[in-house]
Order: C-alpha cells, then structure tokens, then sequence
C-alpha cells in the first residue's frame, strides 16, 4: 500500500490531457509519430483503470482513491475525483474503449493530428464525468465530452456525416441546457454553498419538492445521451455517420455518460425524487426496449441495426434503474460495462468489413463467414452478447435487470423480455443474411482479419467472455457501492 | 493638488496619445508604418498606465468623477481593448492611408471617453463621457474606404445614436425632477424610496436607453447589423468589444442606484433580456456575413450579461464584469481571425473561412476555441461567465429565466457550429493559399488562446477582482 496517495484518477485524467498537447505540438506530417503518442498515452489510462478496478478494497467499501482540492473559494467548487463501486466498472470500460479504438483507427490517414487530438479531449471529458464528485467539474466534464462529437463526426464520417453531427450536437447539449439549471438549483436551494456531491446528497438537504423538481430536469437532461425513448433519435443517425473509433467510443462508453449522470446527479442527490418519478422510468425505458428490437427488426444497414439494439440495451440500463432495488442497480452497471463492451466489438468489426468492402447494407454482404471467417466471427460474439446468451457478460446484467424488474413492474417486465426476444430474432436474422447464405462474388477476394489489427477485438472480445464466466468480479465490485445506497434511501 | 491629479492619469494618457495623434494628421505625408508602431507602443503603455493605477481612490470634480476599483478594472478592460484593437491594425487596408493618423486619434477620444463614462458618478458627467465616446464612432464608422455601405452604417448610427441620447436626455430631467439632484451619491439615497412612483421608474428606464443603444440590446439593436458590416473591420472589432465593456459598466452603475428592489424594473430587465437573447439568436442562423453573425451574437449576449446585472446582488455584478471580460477576450478572438483572413479589409462571409483549417491550422484553432466560448462551452472563459450568470440568476430564483437562457444558448450553438464547419470541413472551390500568419501574430493569438483556457479552468483570481469590483460598486 506504499502508492495509496499516488493520485492514479488524475493521472488517468491528465495522460488524456497530456496526449491532447503533445499531439497539438508534433507537425501534422509526422502521422506514424502521432499514432505511436496516442496509442501510449490512450494505453495508461486503460492499464491504470484496471489496475484501480482491481485494487478497490471491496471490504474497507465507500470512496476510495479520493483527491480533493479547493477549487473556487467562494463558490465551493471542488476538484474532487474518487472511485467507488459504481464509477470503477465505467472507468475501466473507458480505458479500454479508448485504447482499442485508437488501435482500431490505425489505418487512419486523413487528418491523423486533429483526429487524434478531438479524441483525447473527448475521452478526457468522459473520464471526467466517470471520476468527479464535484457538481461543477461532473457538468465541465460533460460538455468537453460533448463537443468534440461534431468535428469527429462531420469530417471522419460517412452517411449523412454533417446532419447526424449537427443533430447529435444540437440534442446532447439540450440536455445539457436542462442540466445546468438544476445543478443550479440544487447548489442555490442545498444552502450549503457547495458543489461537492457528498456533502449534498446527506438526507435532509433538500425538500421532497425540490428533489421531484431537480430529478425530472436531470433525469430527461442526462437521459437525453442515455438514450432514453422518446429522445433517442439523434443516437442512431449519429452511431451511423461517426467513423468506427468515435461509433465505439459514443455507443460504447459516451451513452454510458447519460445513463452515469442520471445515477450519479440525479438518484445519488434526489433519491426521493427517484422513488417518486420510479415510475415514469419505467414506462419510457421499457418502450426503448420495445421500440428499439421493432424498429431494428426493420433496418438495412448494418450500422442502423447496431444503433437501435444500443437504443434498446439502453433501455435495460434505464429499467434497472428504475426498480429501485439493489439487483436492479448492479445489474443496470454491469449492463453498461457489459454493453458497452459488446458495441465496441460490433462497430469495430462491422468497422472492418465496411473499410474493406466500402458497403454495410445487409442485402449486398451475405456469406461473409466464408470469405473472413475471423471478422465475422468477433461481430457474431457480440451479437450474441447481445442477445443475451449464457456465458458472456450481457447475460447475467440483462438476467439481474429482467428478474428485478419482474417483481417491480410485472407487466412492463413482461413486455420487456418479449422485446428481448424481439430482440434476439432481429440479432440472429442479421446474423443470418450477412454471414452465412449465398456469398457475393464481388468481394471473394478481400482479405480477413489478420493477427495485428486484430488485437483491439481480441481485447474486446476477451473481456466479453472473461466477465460472461466469471460475473462474480464485477458484481462484487457494484455491490460494495449498491447495497449500503439502496439500504440508506429514506 | 498634484494628488488629485494622479486618479486621472489613465484618462490625461489617453488625452496624450489623442494630442500626438492630431500631430501625426498634420503631416503632409501619409506613413502607415509610423502611425501603427506608435499607437502600438502608445496604446501598450495605456495598458501598463491603467493597471498601474487600479488601486487609486477617491473622488474628483466636485465630487462628479469617482475612481475606485470598479471604474479602475473597467479601464484596464478597456486599454486592454484598445491595444487588442491597436494589434489589429498591421494592415489596416479598410481605410485610406492618410486617414490612418485619423483613425487612430478617434480611437484615443473614445478609450478616453468611455474611461470617464466609467467613472462618472453625475448624471451630466456621464451624459458628456457618453456623447464623447458616440461622437468618437460616428466618425470611425464612415471612415472606410468604400462603396457607400459605410456611409449608410454611419448614418444609420447615428440617426439611432441621436434618438437614444435624446430619449436618455429625456430621462435624465425626469430624475432629477423626481430627487432634485444630479449626482448619483445623492440619487441613491432618495430613489429607492421614490421607486415606486411612476416618474422615477419611467426617468430611470428611459436614461437606460440610452446605454442600452450602447450594448445593443432589443429594442435598439438595429444599428448593431449594418454597423458591423459597414464599419472597417478594425473599427468594428473595436465597437464589439471596448465600447460594449464600457456600456455593460455604466448599466451596472445605473441598476445599482435602484437599490435593488424595484420589481418593475427587474420585470423590464427580465422582458428585455429575454427579447435580446431570443431575437439576436435567432436571426443570426440566417446570417451569410461573419460580422453580421457576430453582430446578431453581440446582441444574443447583452441579454446574457443583462441577466446578471437584473440579479443586483454582490454576485450577480460580479458575474456581469466577469462576463465582460470574457466577452471582450472571445470577440477579440474572433475579430483576430475576421481580421486576418479578410486582410484586405474586406467584409468576410463564413463561406470565405472555408480551408481555414488547412490554410492556418492556429487561427482555425483559435477561431473554433473563440466560437466554442461565446456558445458557453467549457473549458472556455465563456462558460465560466455562464456559469455564473445563472448562478447569480438562481440565487435569486428565477429558475425560468435561466432556463430559457439555456435554451437560447443552445438555439445558439447552431450557428457557431456553422462558423466551425465552415472553418474545419468546408474546402473552398479555388485553390487558396496557405494564410502566411507573422511571428506576433502568433503569439498574439496563443495569448488570447491561453487566457479563455486558463481563465476557464481557473476563475479563481478572476473572480476575486469581479468581486472586489462589484463590491466597490455598491
């Protein structure tokens, strides 16, 4: 325990930040050079995250790691980061996001620099939001997330690039407009003149009233990049236009960020106002779930499917959620690692098929199995993640949400694992048409998936299994945090 | 004696590089090098002047000019401003050379104009100071060499400009008649008694009229489009920046004597806050023109910095200086930019910043940081300014007001994204050439660049000064 004051959050924090300047002083020209930076600088974060996810002492419990300094005095704005149970899990899922999505844009060679660059800055805010216990920071975090999403979509991207950017951009930052005024009225209302969230979330800070009122704003605010039905609908067309990298690390950690917000602001500050919206929750995520297997079922690209299964996974985030129950939270964190994870795998490999055959509607593909037997093979793993099959990590998140969700809700529960089996068809049927059945000619001679640009869906793909065997790691993990929070509610 | 005259040596400084330059006009010869390294080095002294005396206190003129450290931080903006502006001028292609020694004079009158509006604490004071720096502009704005559009933005200014000065004159005799007095001191001590009674209230938001000419906001606004345009673009960045600081200022000045519990002036505030907000949102998606957009933006952000003064609390004034100072830095930036690319002096269309990225990777950068910042994005002083608006706002509860104003800042995000797509994914049709950018330059803008950063990042000190500033103010 000799590094127990070593500062591992911010370090992880500041080799995002540090990438981000090197990569701003080495001449555009240099691209080999740029990649090499990035791909160390992405690669401390992801080995100091599970490291960190590892040596959290899950007896001692509560926030761990803490580093706490003053920021603005006469406001009460902390640079506060700590890691508990909840935000361990996220923190390790955007390391190695991050890192096999700079491994999986290594071909990369249109405006490598800026590229690289956009991305530090976003994967620096992402790990902001993850890390923070500060009102202020986590909302600082959260719009430096934000904005890099333009440029890398509209210059990286295909299919409708600028309008998928400009309605990602528009949509998340109205969220952000219905964030900041609660946070606001939070920091005014709490007297406290703080911003720091442990000091805030003490029973008794704010009235019922205020929490219903508070709870609804962030709810729909951070909700928006959760993803939550009705306002999903700038997460398809935006998964769709970014290139493979951004599509992994938006669908794979940055609706994560919605889904995080909406835990760690408004249930950690609100809880009454939790309980008492529990309801509305329920309904508009079990509609996801609903609407995103339906709507999916009907999708020709490739990418469009993706999106709306990410809609509709999100959807089980949200339901768990709104259980209010010890099994619903672990399940909802673990359903974001574990699907998060299982997007990045399948945006990577689709990312693949699409650079070397330059199309991803499923009626042209076919009999791909045939002809990359190895890139077809990581997107069928993660198709039946996401389906929800034994043995890999969807299954026992899906498996805690649906139980608990089940004894909550009866109905919605119900309808929800219809959805999933809704769900299932549309996976296996992509699965189907695209794999197997009669190959197209026109591609017989393109190559597969070699060892070296493998290696990103390699991890991927081995985290998928690992937790999908051994769940008991990561839910241990959740618990410590989950049980003594729902014991606490009022 | 000479004590007293120490308080106005920001101003006597100003009134100096006014004299040299009438000197310069003189010569027979036009030498536009001369002219720009000395008000260069002139206007970088005003700065060293002005924060060398942020500390002095105390009053002048029979008690009508008061320097204390609100009016102090004010002029430090404010020569900062104009030595921004000043950096501007390397090529000042947007007027002819023998008016430069001109142009530079007229600039000086009004730094200096606006560095007494800001210490003005008499009505009559200030109705000079504010005349001064509007005659300083009607000049400026018609200056450019051209085919007429100046004429018609120096006109229009005007026209406006004499039919603000005069409602405000008009306001003026209603307070005094309403307190019997023109000095603020004493204002103070009787209006908010009075502020209930129709006169004083009327008097009080017809005199603010005439600074709300000053920053643009509904409804008098109309000037801001085709002045922006029509001006050179030296003289534009100058009227966006110094002179909306001066009227931010002078509007804290006023507010403040209402004590702060007027509900109707609040509720006028409120109304025109949100006029200001909507309307300069909303037009400026339309806009084809970059100084048009940033005109519409302007007046989008008077609404803002209204929002903290309408608050008249300690934090709430706090917050509005802040904001200034957050304005001037991004606007400067982007005038930077405008100015640099159009180095002809032309009027620049957001089509033209097409291959920016490629053709100067750093004023592309610093274009985007600059947008970015006045859409209220962090880590950008804008969103720090932001921030603390609404904080202030909230604090005294309008949870409504802020929300529409979150809402205009996102209506807003769209057009400044167009500047950035513009700048970053458009290539122009021809084949421009790289965009040489000098070594000062460079530096100026990585100065500008750093300074939205850091001051974003850490508000801490920043925030301090507004503090203590506002807290001089009441």
């Amino acid at each position: 325990m000799e590094f127990a004051n070593f500062p591992y959050l911010s370090t992880i924090l500041f080799s995002c930040v540090v990438g981000l300047l090197v990569i701003l002083v080495i001449p555009a020209e240099r691209k080999m050079l740029i990649k090499w930076v990035s791909l160390v600088f992405s690669g401390i974060p992801m080995v100091l995250s599970i490291y960190l996810f590892f040596a959290y002492d899950k007896a001692q419990g509560g926030l761990q790691f803490v580093e706490k300094v003053l920021w603005v005095d006469s406001m009460g704005i902390y640079y506060f980061n700590a890691a508990d149970g909840f935000n361990l899990p996220m923190l390790m899922l955007t390391g190695i996001v991050l890192f096999t999505g700079v491994l999986t844009m290594w071909e990369l060679e249109l405006r490598v620099k800026e590229f690289f660059a956009f991305t530090f800055l976003l994967v620096a805010g992402v790990f902001g939001v993850f890390m923070s216990m500060d009102l202020f920071f986590i909302f600082v975090w959260y719009d430096v997330s934000l904005f890099p999403m333009y440029p890398l979509i509209a210059i990286w991207g295909s299919t409708r690039k600028e309008y998928g950017a400009m309605k990602l951009t528009i949509y998340l930052l109205a969220g952000s407009a219905l964030i900041l005024p609660a946070i606001l009225y939070l920091f005014v209302n709490s007297g406290l003149n703080t911003f720091d969230i442990v000091a805030l979330m003490q029973p008794g800070v704010f009235t019922p009233f205020q929490q219903k009122f508070a709870f609804i704003l962030l709810y729909l605010g951070f909700g928006i990049l959760a993803g939550v039905w009705p306002f999903h609908t700038w997460s398809p067309v935006g998964h769709v236009a970014a290139p493979t990298s951004v599509s992994m690390i938006h669908a794979g950690v940055l609706m994560k960020l919605g889904a995080f917000g909406v835990l760690r602001v408004a249930i950690f500050l609100c809880p009454e106002g939790w309980q008492y919206w529990a309801q509305l929750m329920a309904v508009l995520a079990t509609c996801g779930i609903v609407y995103g297997a339906f709507v999916g079922l009907a999708q020709t690209d490739l990418k469009y499917v993706i999106g709306y299964s990410s809609v509709s996974h999100m959807g089980i985030v949200g339901l768990g959620l709104a259980t209010v129950t010890v099994d619903g939270l672990n399940g909802a964190v673990f359903q974001m690692f574990a699907h998060g994870v299982m997007t990045a795998l399948l945006f990577s490999s689709v990312g693949y098929i699409y650079e070397k055959t330059h199309t991803k509607m499923i009626p042209e593909l076919g009999g791909m199995s045939k002809i990359m037997p190895v890139a077809s093979g990581y997107f069928i793993l993660a198709a039946l993640a996401g389906i929800g099959v034994p043995c890999l990590a969807s299954f026992w998140a899906e498996l805690l949400v649906f139980i608990s969700a089940f004894k909550t809700y009866p109905v919605r529960g119900a309808l929800a694992i219809c959805a999933l089996v809704v769900g299932a068809l549309f996976m296996l049927r992509v699965v189907q048409r695209t794999f197997y059945g009669e190959k197209n000619e026109q591609f017989e001679h393109l190559p597969d998936l070699t060892f070296v640009p493998g290696i990103p869906r390699m991890i991927l793909a081995a985290v998928i299994v690992l937790f999908g065997l051994f769940p008991s790691v990561m839910l241990d993990v959740i618990q410590v945090a989950s049980v003594p929070f729902i014991n606490g509610l009022p | 004696m000479m004590n007293l005259w120490t308080l106005f040596i920001p101003e006597l400084y100003c009134l100096l590089m006014a004299v040299v330059f009438f000197g310069l006009a003189m010569s027979a010869s036009p030498n536009p090098r001369r002219d720009y390294f000395a008000a260069l080095f002139m206007a970088g002294v005003g700065v060293v002047v002005a924060l060398a005396c942020v500390r002095l206190e105390g009053t002048l003129f029979f008690e009508a000019y008061r320097v204390d450290l609100f009016s102090q931080v004010f002029k430090v903006m404010l020569a900062m401003g104009f030595f921004l502006v000043v950096c501007l001028c390397t090529e000042l292609n947007g007027i002819e050379e023998r008016h430069h020694p001109e142009f530079y004079l007229f600039l000086s009158t009004c730094t200096l104009a606006m560095m007494m509006l800001v210490s003005s604490v008499e009505l009559l004071t200030i109705y000079v100071a504010l005349e001064l720096s509007s005659y300083s502009l009607y000049i400026l704005v018609p200056l450019r060499r051209g085919d007429g559009i100046d004429v018609e933005a120096g006109i229009k200014y005007l026209m406006v400009g004499a039919c603000a000065s005069a409602v405000m004159l008009f306001g003026l005799s209603y307070i005094f008649g309403v307190t019997h007095t023109t000095y603020l001191v004493e204002i103070v001590q009787v209006l908010p008694s009075v502020i209930g009674t129709p006169a004083a209230i009327v008097g009080l938001l017809l005199m603010l009229c005439g600074f709300f000419f000053k920053l643009a906001v509904f409804p008098f606004h109309f000037w801001a489009p085709d002045v922006y345009q029509g001006a050179a673009n030296q003289v534009t960045a100058y009227i966006a920046t110094a002179s909306k600081v001066a009227a931010v200022a002078i509007i804290m000045r006023v507010v403040a004597l209402s004590g702060g519990n007027s509900k109707y002036l609040v509720d006028v505030l409120v109304t025109l806050s949100i006029a200001s907000m909507t309307l300069g949102n909303l037009v400026a998606i339309v806009q084809k023109d970059m100084k048009r957009l940033l005109a519409y933006s302007s007046i989008s952000h008077a609404g803002y910095v209204l929002i903290g003064i309408l608050s008249m609390s300690a934090s709430g004034y706090a917050s509005a200086i802040f904001y200034a100072l957050a304005y001037l830095v991004m606007n400067l930036c982007c005038f930077l930019v405008v100015v640099k690319v159009a180095h002809d002096g032309s009027d620049l269309k957001i089509a033209q910043l097409a291959g920016l990225h490629r053709r100067s990777p750093l004023l592309a950068m610093a274009l985007m940081l600059a947008v970015f910042g006045l859409a209220g994005i962090p880590p950008t002083i804008g969103f720090t300014g932001k921030f603390l608006v609404f904080a202030a706002a909230m604090e005294k509860g309008y949870v409504t007001l802020v929300i529409i104003a979150m809402i205009n800042a996102t209506i807003s995000l769209y057009y400044y994204i167009l500047v950035v797509k513009a700048a970053y994914l458009m290539e122009s049709d021809e084949e421009l050439p790289g965009l040489p950018v000098s070594i000062p330059t460079k530096v100026l803008t990585v100065v500008l660049v750093t300074v939205m950063v850091v001051f974003g990042v850490f508000p801490h000190h920043l925030l301090e000064v507004a503090r203590a500033a506002a807290r001089a103010l009441m």
